[in-house]
């Protein structure tokens, strides 16, 4: 087919390449490549460790995505559909006769075809209307199931949730998932088959009219299509790779517990999309990708990690609602006009000087935390590898001087850098 | 010959209010029929029942001899009926090149689908790019449906209502809001596409009803008081009194 299309003379290919989303190979190639050398480039246990979560979680973020970006369903019970299919995971490695005849990279689809039967079942029901009554459905059912998870012992646990074992499944080719690196790899392979099956179905036709349902379902269903039906279908896949999610959890901690399913989880992952950007496909991907590091990076430097992320979340919301994704694609057109370097320097000294101020501000939140929790007589706390007495006013006023002085030069050259954004986006030679 | 479409004593109340009182009426194939009257006569109420947005209080909607009751819009769509909006109702955030292609998928039996690309049907890439041609958008082809401007919204709006292949397309109102010039291109466009369709319209505008309907109904306060050729719907006395006298010092 492709190739009686390019040797037709009558027909240049780029007609039909043009505008009809023929699929990119070089950033899946790309992807690929960087998923088999990162665990040279950060050989450390705890690095494999986070990569490991980053992936599962760009799964889960992806999954959601294709409700909440493609679908337009706003869930709040999402969690709920990766939990169940990771409990089952775990259920199956502790069923020793059948788990010896599976090799464990199979076991993610087990997990998979659990999270799509349970969205099979909960979608026949709440994919009847998208909007408030789709969202608080959602909650009704992940309330419901994470409730169920102390009522159904046998299968959930109870508070101490289950465990297993993923080494007693059938050796893959010798390989029998002892260590890290080896589940790293089975996850980076299940994160590129998954990434990719899922961007291939935004491209289907169930794809496309997903989209056509989120910005107007009515008039998709005046052109055939059954609103419900289409989104039912999203709700479906998006259930199976949240379960893959899932079971990918279940092989890499080889533990899951109420934790996995209840609503902070599901809320997690909203934040960790809305954050990367609901309006393009790699979106979910950068979101998945910031929020491992706060988590587990940026929690290890402060508890209040969530407190800073919940600012960020809602900074996001208000004025970036595009996300990371789409702070990114708002530089398209200067770059197309060869004119994002002279953003360069305007950036660097109004965002610049914004972040030395928020990080000032980030001291003084961090220096009355210590001042109010720290224990009796504990007055020294180290920040940004300062080690100082947060008793004595020094430290207050240099933090306070940062804040103001960061935030007030970054206020000073906002109009500077507007003025410079204006001209990066506007063609030479046009009219302004 | 079955009709197209045939309205057998349908009514339709909000609560006690009785907007449609039993109209019956009988469009033949090919045939491009307007429905005129005043504000509020259940001209869109009457667009809504037949596409099946509201259900009918009574009475029967049969098109080509098929009863409507009970079915929804999109499978009412499947039949062979089609319909634009009063209000420009497309996907304003996708290409105007995708608006078109998202109302060819059903009736090129692409469905549910969710194994096959649909970048690389060449079929379905060159029908759009058929449509666009036919309603001279090619070179808006790639931008997002919501920065046209009215008048091509409006015109997108038909192709999307044409493009399955309906042989029934009902517009509602589909030159309002438009200037002189924008009117006499859409009612062309209309003219064009419609060819060898059925036609049901609603339309204000005297103008374009005369110019292009061969049939005209005369619906006021939810009855059907004149149908006929529109030579005849303007000898007659009845509408002359209820409407078209009014309307046409206007126009």
């Amino acid at each position: 087919m492709t190739d009686q299309l390019t040797t037709d003379p009558t027909k240049p290919a780029q007609r039909i390449g043009a505008g009809s989303l023929t699929v990119p190979l070089i950033p899946w190639v790309l992807a690929a490549a960087l998923l088999m050398v990162l665990p040279f480039i950060f050989t450390a246990n705890s690095a494999i460790t986070i990569m490991n979560q980053m992936a599962i979680t760009i799964i889960f973020a992806l999954a959601y995505n294709m409700l909440l970006g493609q679908g337009g369903m706003l869930s709040f019970g999402h969690a709920v559909y990766a939990g169940v299919g990771g409990f089952a995971c775990v259920h199956i490695m502790n069923m020793d006769d059948f788990f010896a005849q599976i090799p464990l990279p199979l076991l993610p689809i087990f997990g998979g075809l659990m999270g799509m039967g349970l969205a099979t079942i909960v979608g026949a029901f709440s994919t009847r209307k998208a909007g408030t009554v789709f969202a608080m459905i959602s909650l009704g059912v992940g309330e419901l199931i994470a409730a169920c998870s102390v009522i159904i012992v046998a299968f959930f646990g109870g508070e101490e949730g289950i465990s297993g074992d993923r080494t007693y499944g059938m050796p893959f080719f010798g390989v029998e998932f002892l260590q890290q690196i080896e589940v790293y790899y089975l996850i980076a392979a299940w994160l590129l088959i998954s990434a990719a099956l899922m961007y291939l179905y935004s491209r289907t036709p169930l794809g496309r009219m997903a989209n056509a349902v989120r910005d107007n379902p009515e008039r998709a269903e005046f052109l055939g299509y059954s609103a419900r039906w289409v989104r039912f279908f999203s709700f479906v896949a998006s259930g199976f790779f949240a379960g893959v999610a899932g079971a990918l959890f279940a092989i890499n901690y080889e533990i899951l517990t109420e934790e996995n399913l209840n609503t902070t989880q599901s809320g997690l992952i909203l934040l960790a999309t809305f954050l990367g950007g609901v309006g393009f496909f790699f979106g979910p991907i950068l979101g998945a990708i910031v929020f491992t590091l706060v988590q587990t990076v940026l929690s290890l430097q402060t508890e209040l990690w969530a407190f800073y992320l919940g600012i960020v979340f809602v900074v996001t919301v208000m004025f970036f609602p595009g996300g990371l994704a789409g702070l990114l694609m708002m530089h398209v057109p200067a770059m197309r006009l060869g004119k994002l370097g002279r953003l360069g320097v305007p950036y660097l000294k109004t965002l610049g000087s914004g972040a030395i101020g928020c990080l000032g501000a980030a001291g003084l939140i961090e220096m009355t935390f210590h001042l109010r929790h720290a224990s009796a007589g504990d007055h020294s706390m180290t920040l940004f590898w300062i080690t100082f007495d947060s008793h004595t006013i020094l430290p207050w006023i240099v933090a306070i001087a940062v804040t103001f002085v960061g935030l007030g030069i970054a206020r000073r050259t906002a109009p500077a850098l507007a003025e410079a954004w204006n001209e990066a986006n506007t063609p030479d030679g046009a009219p302004r | 010959m079955t009709a197209a479409l045939e309205l057998d004593g349908l009514k339709k109340s909000f609560g006690k209010t009785e907007i449609i009182r039993g109209v019956d009426l009988s469009i033949g194939k090919g045939e491009r029929h307007a429905i005129i009257g005043p504000n509020g006569a259940g001209k869109s109420t009457l667009f809504n029942l037949i596409t099946g947005r509201f259900p009918q209080s009574e009475g029967h909607i049969r098109m080509h001899g098929q009863d409507l009751a009970g079915k929804a819009p999109f499978q009412i769509n499947r039949m062979g009926l089609s319909r634009s909006f009063q209000i420009t109702n497309i996907f304003p955030k996708m290409s105007v090149f995708e608006n078109v292609r998202c109302s060819l998928l059903w009736s090129m039996g692409y469905r549910y689908n969710f194994w096959s690309m649909v970048g690389r049907s060449r079929a379905l890439t060159e029908g759009t790019d058929r449509i666009l041609d036919q309603i001279n958008l090619t070179a808006r082809r790639d931008l997002p449906a919501g920065v046209l401007s009215y008048a091509e919204q409006r015109a997108l709006e038909i192709g999307i209502t044409i493009a399955g292949g309906a042989d029934v397309i009902m517009l509602d109102e589909p030159t309002a809001g438009m200037s002189h010039s924008e009117t006499d291109y859409i009612v062309e466009l209309i003219r064009a596409v419609t060819e060898g369709k059925t036609l049901i319209m609603v339309e204000h505008d005297m103008g374009v009803v005369f110019g292009l309907a061969d049939q005209i109904s005369v619906l006021v306060y939810g009855e059907i008081i004149a149908t006929g050729t529109p030579e005849a719907v303007r000898a007659n006395p009845k509408v002359q009194e209820a409407y078209l006298g009014e309307a046409m010092e206007v126009h």
